[in-house]
């Protein structure tokens, strides 16, 4: 009886500190800095044409007019506003990074418990295979991977995604190991607790923590990874308006002087992933305080 | 210490032997038409099925695989598809191109950001470190191939001040050579800044937060004297640690610039290989970049051990 | 009109050659046709210049020797060396990373361009880019009815390695391109066919009559460079560089380069140049930003996408060879949405041709008419009416078939101006009707998923998708384009398209000997194909090289051949 009213307890101060953490964060500029960027990134993805000034798809201007009032960042090579494409642009990426991100810490984390919890055997086994994907250039293998299997969103998704699930899992397996050496989780084994029981309700909400940090951090990567991929041809396929894809498209034509349907997606990208770095920072130092 | 270099060295060819099943996993994970790849759609299917036959590609998976691990242990992996040349050649000059880059990348790179974190951390959280974590944030968040093509437009192009083409002339002098490979180097530079400065600003911070530099500081030592005699090496082990592990990760960013300035490194010669599926050529690649991340990780865990005792006893276990 | 002169040819002339000079004097074909196919035909220079000359003055004769000069001028084979040989010299040239550089078994324009410097054709390229001239053939004659050519060679040629070139060594060549089955060459010789009859002279005896069968043996068949009687179908150049070319392999790096120079025993002459240095690319971007960095002079192939800065370049000679270059939008026939007539008609009115030839190839294009004749064969009929955009037909013509919109996915591969190609098909169909949905895959998906699976096998490419585009690489003749993509069960057939009034109007093609049949038939196939559109092909595009203006005398084939023999450099 005991027993439970001190993991009642122990659980209602666990809120306590995840509420006092939440307004710490809302206090940090970055965190407020990056997602407002992605806020800013989310509606222009969802609202989409409602909001373009111009049909990103079907209005051609003259191609390549340098940045003027009517075209704030000019036409492209085929004389599409590349304000509005680049508006728009967030849409597939917006998809595709944040599922890839999920699965990869979904997945890394049940596979960094397990390797955490267990140690031993089943540790060193998924140690050696976690090691061998690590040594494994993610953008390499993401593209023999989609070269192999063609191009679609959902296989970037799948591919990203099983790419960062061992360097989540290394993540959280290192904060386990530290966990499960803590006194609540010997004296959850001895209360005679299953192994599953101990992994869900003990150990995970206490490495929540960095699981959220390790969320967004791949979430940037995500972008990256997804921006590169399509940059070198194997990620989002046209006709799509992805930033990653109009910097392939355009960037032999910065040398001619035609700088803005490359800098402006480009810029995005780096938008993109410096907000969600932002984020990481402030969550990374709020969950070490 | 000679149990544990043999330990690591049994454990890194179980590693290699796992590569090697996942990249033959993913060659082999969908009906594959190797001859068909070969030889375009345009060719006619007799030609193809023979192509087949001679490459073996039409044998059960299991003698496939067989043939492929012993490919691993003889190091020997073919011709490549497309050329017909022998594959290891291939990626030994690649690689040591993709090497020399990257040496040249870290060797820019490494002492300044080694200076700006070691100032940021002993300056935590006022505006000088604010932006030096920022810009290190920010210059690292940019993939590789932006910051390469706005180096090429702005410093190639408009100011005419380096060669936009990477290769070298053949016989190139070493200043030649410099100047050639400076902005390639620079892109990787901008982007590894990040990583490394960010690294030993945390372990700058965690070593001037532990108990022996408040001990240190209370015996009254300069501040100079406590730098060089007790933060550096250890600042440094964190930062020696990313730059093994991040050895992948590099090669990854390497594809995109080698792309952008035609520098026919490892990048170029995978993209090329990844683009008409020689198999080949993408295996002995893999499994060369896994080796040397291999034994990028080992060299960095022996400078560490060097570095720190504690962590050469730990390691010692 | 000087009819002396004209009947002197007249008299020289075999039937196949009097039946072009006639349709030549008769204004039933332009100058530029008649020079081409005389050419083709093996009439000597001396007699096309008298053709024109006579044709082109009065029988005072007076202007006789201008008209003849220009003439020859045009038709002028690419051996002669320059007038005023500039003070050596060296050129940087950017060329795609050559895949093989095997002369039999290269498949690639990279291998094509390295490998036609050191080895040459029987009939080379002239220098205006898209016809043939004499090259180690000095002259070929056809018997009457096209079934046995004559190729006498050109005496004293020399092997790098100074042995002698002789009919022994095209017999070889011949024999191991029968065996590679060279795709051009497949039933058209056996390795019977050619024949040596003495040291210089070669006669081939096809297995069927061919009018155009010169260009099977050019520039315009890349495998068929002639190559030592003793080399072997693998051995690559830089194994064995001994060509009879103006160039001589100094070395070859397969990723970085290679470098050739002078091969001061060359029949044509001294060269300008000394030497000539590839450097190899995997992407047009990176050639582009190297040229414009100054560390390339010369770019083997570009594209209107990533080059367009040179276009527009003071100091860049683009050198735009027009090419029969094109895409074929197919549509299937037999299933789907687009099996009436009119729907297909409907969807070429939508197209907007001059807006795609303006924003994908900055008017660097031929219009396209539906049907696969490019403007730039001889026996091209300009007669059919273009078709033009028309959204008011378009609509009436869906509505008429009962279905006045279309929803529909068009398949495309990831290649050049490909996926914006479909872009602008997207929009400008959406006018008329259509609400096509693109897909871009990359081209080996495509190729395989798309546009001609390997399932069904019979007959060929039914398992193709309803709505594509697909890619067609220069050809000298349009037969390819005929017998695969259209004919019925052609083996690149994605349209299903199956007409009997076609398929026979091909058969004329085939048999037709003499220009006017030639024409004729086409004028058929041209009318019938762009009445069904089984294809709508919009445009035809050229082929782009480019130099620095420092250089002339470079020309270009369509086929990533560059020459530089009479090339040379200006202080």
């Amino acid at each position: 009886m005991a027993a439970t009213t001190t993991a009642v307890d122990i659980r209602s101060e666990r809120a306590k500190a995840r509420r006092e953490s939440r307004a710490v964060l809302f206090r940090k500029p970055g965190f407020i800095i990056g997602l407002a960027i992605l806020a800013m990134w989310a509606v222009f993805a969802v609202a989409g044409q409602a909001i373009t000034p111009y049909d990103p798809f079907n209005d051609f201007a003259k191609g390549h007019l340098p940045p003027n009032p009517e075209h704030l960042f000019g036409t492209d090579r085929l004389g599409r506003d590349v304000l509005s494409r680049v508006m728009i642009g967030a849409r597939d990426v917006l998809i595709v990074a944040p599922l890839a991100a999920i699965l990869g810490v979904t997945a890394g984390s049940l596979l960094g418990l397990i390797m955490g919890y267990y140690r031993g055997i089943v540790d060193d086994l998924v140690s050696r295979v976690v090691e061998a994907f690590l040594s494994l250039p993610v953008i390499l293998v993401a593209l023999l991977t989609l070269v192999v299997l063609g191009s679609s969103t959902l296989v970037v998704v799948l591919v990203v995604g099983i790419l960062f699930t061992p360097i989540v899992a290394r993540t959280v397996r290192a904060a386990v190991q530290t966990e499960r050496q803590l006194d609540y989780v010997t004296a959850a084994k001895l209360r005679g607790e299953s192994g599953l029981y101990i992994m869900a309700r003990e150990i995970f909400p206490n490495v929540l923590g960095p699981i959220v940090v390790e969320l967004t951090v791949r979430f940037g990567y995500a972008i990256f990874t997804v921006a590169t991929l399509s940059f070198l041809g194997v990620g989002i396929q046209p006709p799509s308006p992805d930033w990653g894809l109009s910097v392939s498209e355009e960037y032999t034509n910065m040398i001619s002087g035609k700088w803005w349907p490359t800098l402006f997606p480009a810029l995005a990208i780096a938008s993109c992933v410096v907000a969600i770095n932002l984020i990481a920072d402030a969550l990374q130092s709020v969950s070490s305080e | 210490m000679i149990r544990w270099l043999l330990r690591r060295l049994v454990l890194s060819l179980i590693t290699l032997w796992l590569l090697a099943t996942i990249v033959f996993v993913i060659a082999n994970v969908l009906p594959n038409d190797v001859g068909r790849t070969i030889l375009g759609p345009f060719a006619p299917q007799e030609s193809v099925d023979a192509l087949n036959a001679k490459l073996g590609t039409d044998d059960p998976l299991p003698e496939q695989y067989v043939r492929a691990l012993r490919n691993l242990v003889t190091f020997d992996f073919g011709n490549s598809f497309q050329s017909g040349r022998p594959v290891i050649p291939l990626i030994v000059a690649a690689i040591g191109r993709s090497g020399l880059l990257a040496a040249y990348a870290l060797l820019l790179t490494i002492p300044i950001a080694i200076a700006a974190g070691l100032f940021a951390g002993r300056r935590r959280d006022r505006p000088a470190d604010r932006a030096i974590v920022l810009a290190g944030l920010t210059l690292s968040s940019i993939p590789e191939f932006v910051i390469g093509t706005f180096l090429v437009v702005v410093v190639g192009v408009q100011l005419r001040l380096l060669p936009v083409l990477a290769t070298p002339p053949p016989n190139a002098s070493i200043v030649d050579l410099a100047r050639f490979l400076a902005m390639p180097a620079l892109a990787m530079a901008i982007v590894y800044f990040g990583y490394i400065a960010r690294m030993t600003r945390a372990g700058t911070i965690e070593v001037l937060e532990s108990d022996y530099i408040r001990t240190a500081t209370m015996k009254g030592l300069t501040t100079g004297q406590t730098m060089r005699r007790h933060v550096l090496r250890n600042a440094l082990v964190p930062t020696v640690a990313v730059i093994g592990v991040q050895i992948g990760y590099l090669f990854g960013g390497i594809i995109g610039v080698e792309k952008i300035f035609n520098y026919n490194g490892m990048g170029q010669l995978m993209l090329f290989a990844a683009q008409r599926k020689d198999i080949p050529v993408l295996t002995a690649g893999v499994i060369v970049i896994g080796i040397v991340y291999m034994a990028a990780t080992l060299a960095a865990d022996l400078i560490i051990a060097w570095m720190n005792p504690r962590a050469r006893a730990e390691s010692g276990r | 009109m000087d009819y002396s002169r004209l009947d002197r040819v007249r008299r020289s002339a075999t039937p196949l050659e009097l039946d072009l000079v006639e349709a030549f004097a008769q204004g039933r074909i332009t100058r530029r046709q008649f020079i081409q196919r005389g050419t083709v035909l093996g009439l000597s220079l001396a007699s096309i210049s008298a053709v024109i000359a006579a044709c082109s003055s009065t029988p005072s004769a007076s202007t006789a020797p201008s008209a003849a000069a220009s003439a020859s001028a045009e038709a002028s084979a690419g051996a002669s060396s320059s007038t005023a040989p500039a003070a050596g010299g060296s050129i940087r040239v950017a060329i795609q990373k050559p895949v093989k550089v095997d002369p039999i078994q290269m498949q690639d324009l990279g291998g094509y361009g390295i490998v036609a410097q050191s080895f040459e054709f029987l009939c080379t390229l002239d220098k205006n880019g898209s016809d043939i001239a004499p090259g180690l053939a000095e002259k070929w004659t056809p018997n009457d009815t096209g079934s046995v050519w004559t190729f006498n060679l050109r005496k004293g040629v020399k092997w790098q390695d100074g042995s002698d070139f002789t009919a022994d060594d095209v017999v070889a060549t011949m024999g191991r391109l029968v065996a590679a089955g060279n795709s051009g060459l497949k039933g058209i010789i056996d390795e019977k066919s050619a024949v040596a009859t003495d040291p210089n002279t070669v006669t081939f005896n096809l297995l069927s009559p061919n009018g155009n069968f010169p260009y099977l043996v050019s520039v315009f068949n890349a495998q068929t460079v002639i190559t030592p009687k003793d080399y072997t179908t693998g051995t690559t150049l830089d194994a064995k560089p001994n060509g009879t070319g103006a160039w001589k392999l100094d070395s070859f790096n397969p990723t970085t380069g290679a470098t050739f120079s002078r091969n001061p025993t060359w029949w044509g002459g001294q060269t300008p140049l000394d030497s000539v240095e590839f450097v190899f690319f995997d992407a047009t971007g990176p050639m582009v930003t190297a040229y414009q960095g100054g560390q390339v002079d010369c770019i083997v192939q570009f594209d209107v996408l990533s080059g367009e800065a040179l276009l527009s370049d003071a100091n860049t000679n683009v050198i735009a060879t027009r090419a029969a270059l094109h895409r074929q939008i197919w549509m299937r026939v037999d299933t789907g949405q687009f099996t009436k007539k009119e729907v297909r008609q409907a969807l070429a009115l939508s197209l907007d041709r001059p807006a795609m030839i303006e924003q994908l190839f900055k008017g660097k294009a031929d219009l396209g008419n539906d049907h696969v004749i490019a403007p730039i064969y001889p026996y091209f009929d300009d007669s059919v009416p273009q078709r033009t955009r028309d959204i008011a037909k378009a609509k009436s013509l869906l509505a008429a078939a009962g279905t006045p919109t279309i929803s529909a996915k068009l398949h495309a591969g990831q290649l050049l101006e490909i996926p914006d190609l479909a872009t602008l098909i997207k929009s400008q169909a959406a006018e008329a009707g259509f609400n096509l949905e693109v897909a871009v895959e990359s081209l080996d998906t495509f190729y395989g998923a798309q546009w001609c699976p390997e399932t069904p096998k019979d007959p060929p490419c039914s398992g193709a998708a309803e709505l594509g585009i697909v890619d067609y690489g220069h050809r000298a003749t349009p037969d390819v384009y005929l017998n695969a993509a259209l004919k019925s069960k052609g083996i690149w057939n994605s349209s299903q398209y199956n007409s009997p009034e076609f398929d026979a109007a091909f058969g004329e093609f085939q048999a037709a000997i003499g220009v006017d049949a030639q024409k004729a038939a086409c004028k058929k196939i041209e009318t019938i194909l762009n009445e069904d559109v089984p294809i709508a092909l919009p445009y035809w595009y050229n082929y782009l090289a480019g130099s620095a203006k420092k250089y002339s005398g470079i020309y270009s084939s369509a086929l990533g051949q560059m020459f530089f023999s009479a090339a040379s450099q200006s202080a």
